[in-house]
């Protein structure tokens, strides 16, 4: 009965001042909607990094060029001399732990269909190993095989396909699109995938040329083979993968600098960007809980103050010290809930926006918004502690003399 | 039922002490109507205030119903209080914020009743006093008569054995002062309440069963 009726004392004494009570939540709601984001940010990037590991496997490895020589003469063109399609055909026989490799070229130049350009879409050159390494499928006709080396056929990305039906395109295949001035005739559709971490291209929106005929294509400024997916062979580590590929690419045959990324690496520099979010919320969580914390109490004691005739009416009545105690920490706590509930709307929005950002998929954590609701009350309890016990402990005669 | 021997209260201000009480000595039967006369700043409302409970004398004994109460802590004080005595203040001392009925229900819930409970009694004695049919009302909307009325009804709720009255009819004009007293003297002889009255009004003192007399903090009379 006391607490039902202190809740609704409290709802009153709120909305009575209702400006001040607005001000003292901001703190809380910035607080509250940081320590949100901060947890459900991490949820999100665990998932990510676990949906990424089932999307591709843990045996794959990105080999990619080194650009940006450290030397930084233009003479010097040993060290980004361009990886030579033989060199990676051979890699699987010369490293035991390579099962397999995908080499990719990036083309440059615009596509287009019956005139009109294809923005979006951009060249890739693939092998006939492609397809499996990076765990795509065709959703119609076929991918392009070692049979297809220099030839003007090409399998295009599932958003392009789409591009094309609304340029007008019948049936994808058998379409033919420009690029420069070479007509390539479709002959498969890739089924969409999702982009992540170990496709470093954008695998619905690509036309792919096999890479033979994108080599030739190429001009002079391309950069050749750039990027290289392989597969490591069952019972080796990714380091011990990782290792003879460096020490093939840097043998004075070839004397390329490479960079080998594996999954672990991605998720490990996945998780270094959230404990950057993690830290950057944590800070400004609990500068903003304490700024608020703070605002609550300041508003407790001014209320007390305002209040003092009441209170000493109360004791009058028979209110006990616990009484008074409680009513004016029900009413912290309802006003750090209050802000607590705006915080968490207010979380939910931010990790939306970083999730957005990042390129990971949003979901909702249920033990952030406990949390969230957990921090608020505690922030209310422990705030309004001070100003409750203040009022407790006013003297009744003096409580009731003042105005 | 209540006995005061020696009570003597001084304050503290600076650097010298002011003696407000000298000594009162003071008996009030059950079911008396007391009055309590004399000049202002005679210590009137201090004897008041310490025979509520509100405030602690300096020194002296004081016992209420057979029982000492002196040495009670600040939980037993407010549990007498609450159950034992009824306050009624010159200034009406209603809570702002809420009905009538919300006010008068108050020292039920302290006491810890249903709610169903308290409703239902609080109407009970707004309608004892006249006020049942403004019990949605909020003090500001009631005019000084009815809030002393309301006020009352909360005095009375909580069946309290002694009704403590300071200048009651102090902020109302002599019609419905003559009302407030009228009420009084109802609850005195129907239901044998106990009630101490302070007033500056020789009438209303007339009227009641004993007077006493203060001058400079002592009882004269
Ligand atoms: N907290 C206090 N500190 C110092 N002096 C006080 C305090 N409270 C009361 N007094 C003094 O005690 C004296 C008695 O005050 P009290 O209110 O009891 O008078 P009273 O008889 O009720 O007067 P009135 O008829 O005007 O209400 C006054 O001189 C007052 O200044
Ligand atoms: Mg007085």
């Amino acid at each position: 009965m006391i607490l039902a009726t202190n809740l609704k004392e409290a709802a009153r004494s709120l909305l009575s001042s209702k400006q001040r009570t607005i001000l003292a939540l901001i703190g809380i709601v910035i607080g509250i909607g940081s320590v949100i984001a901060m947890v459900s940010v991490g949820k999100i990037v665990q998932e990510e990094s676990l949906r990424q590991f089932k999307e591709m496997g843990t045996d794959i490895l990105t080999i990619e060029k080194e650009f940006g020589d450290s030397s930084g003469q233009s003479g010097k063109k040993s060290k980004t001399a361009q990886i030579k399609l033989a060199d990676v055909v051979a890699m699987p026989g010369a490293c035991p732990g390579m099962a397999d490799v995908a080499p990719l070229v990036r083309g440059n130049g615009q596509a287009a269909y019956n005139g009109k350009k294809l923005d979006q879409a951009s060249l890739l050159g693939v092998t006939e190993s492609f397809l499996a390494i990076n765990k795509m499928t065709i959703s119609q006709g076929r991918f392009l095989t070692d049979m297809d080396a220099q030839s003007r056929y090409c399998v295009v990305g599932s958003k392009v396909a789409k591009d094309l039906q609304r340029l007008g395109a019948r049936q994808v295949i058998g379409e033919q699109i420009r690029a420069g001035d070479n007509i390539f005739t479709i002959i498969g559709v890739t089924a969409e995938v999702l982009e992540s971490g170990m496709r470093r291209f954008q695998p619905n929106e690509s036309i792919y040329l096999h890479l033979t005929t994108a080599l030739r294509l190429s001009s002079e400024s391309s950069n050749g083979i750039t990027t290289i997916t392989a597969r490591v062979s069952a019972g080796t580590s990714n380091t011990t993968a990782r290792d003879q590929v460096l020490a093939y690419f840097a043998a004075p045959a070839r004397g390329q600098a490479v960079r080998v990324s594996s999954p672990e690496e991605i998720i490990a520099q996945m998780e270094k960007q959230m404990q950057m979010f993690t830290l950057l919320l944590g800070a400004i969580g609990s500068i903003s809980l304490i700024v608020g914390g703070v605002g609550v109490m300041n508003v407790m004691l001014v209320s007390v103050t305002e209040r003092r005739r009441e209170i000493g009416i109360r004791r009058a009545l028979g209110a006990k010290r616990g009484d008074i105690r409680g009513q004016f920490l029900i009413e912290s706590v309802i006003l750090s809930l209050l802000g607590g509930l705006f915080g968490i709307l207010f979380g939910i929005g931010a990790s939306r926006l970083i999730a957005h950002f990042a390129h990971w998929q949003f979901l909702l954590s249920g033990g952030a918004i406990l949390l969230g609701v957990g921090v608020s009350n505690a922030v209310g309890i422990f705030f309004g502690y001070y100003p409750a016990r203040q009022a407790s402990l006013l003297d009744p005669i003096v409580a009731l003399k003042s105005d | 039922m209540l006995i005061l021997r020696d009570i003597r209260k001084s304050y503290r201000i600076g650097p010298t002490e002011v003696d407000v009480l000298k000594g009162v000595d003071l008996d009030i039967h059950k079911g008396e109507l007391t009055s309590i006369m004399g000049p202002s700043g005679c210590g009137k409302s201090t004897l008041m205030n310490i025979i509520g409970l509100l405030d602690r004398p300096t020194s002296g004994r004081f016992q209420l119903d057979g029982a000492d109460v002196s040495y009670s802590n600040d939980d037993a004080l407010s549990e007498i209080r609450n159950r034992r005595i009824g306050f009624v203040f010159q200034q009406y001392f209603l809570l702002s914020r809420l009905s009538a009925i919300e006010n008068v229900e108050l020292p039920l819930i302290y006491r810890g009743d249903r709610q169903g409970f308290t409703r239902e009694r609080s109407m009970e004695l707004l309608r004892r006093v006249g006020m049942a049919d403004r019990a949605g009302h909020r003090p500001s909307e009631l005019s000084g008569g009815q809030q002393q009325r309301v006020a009352i009804a909360r005095a009375l709720v909580g069946a309290p054995s002694l009704i403590l009255a300071d200048e009651p009819t102090g902020a109302l004009d002599t019609k419905v002062g003559g009302e407030i007293m009228e009420l009084f003297h109802t609850l005195n002889r129907e239901d044998g309440i106990t009630i101490v009255i302070i007033t500056h009004d020789p009438g209303i003192a007339r009227q009641c069963g004993s007077v006493a007399v203060m001058n400079d903090g002592v009882i004269v009379k």
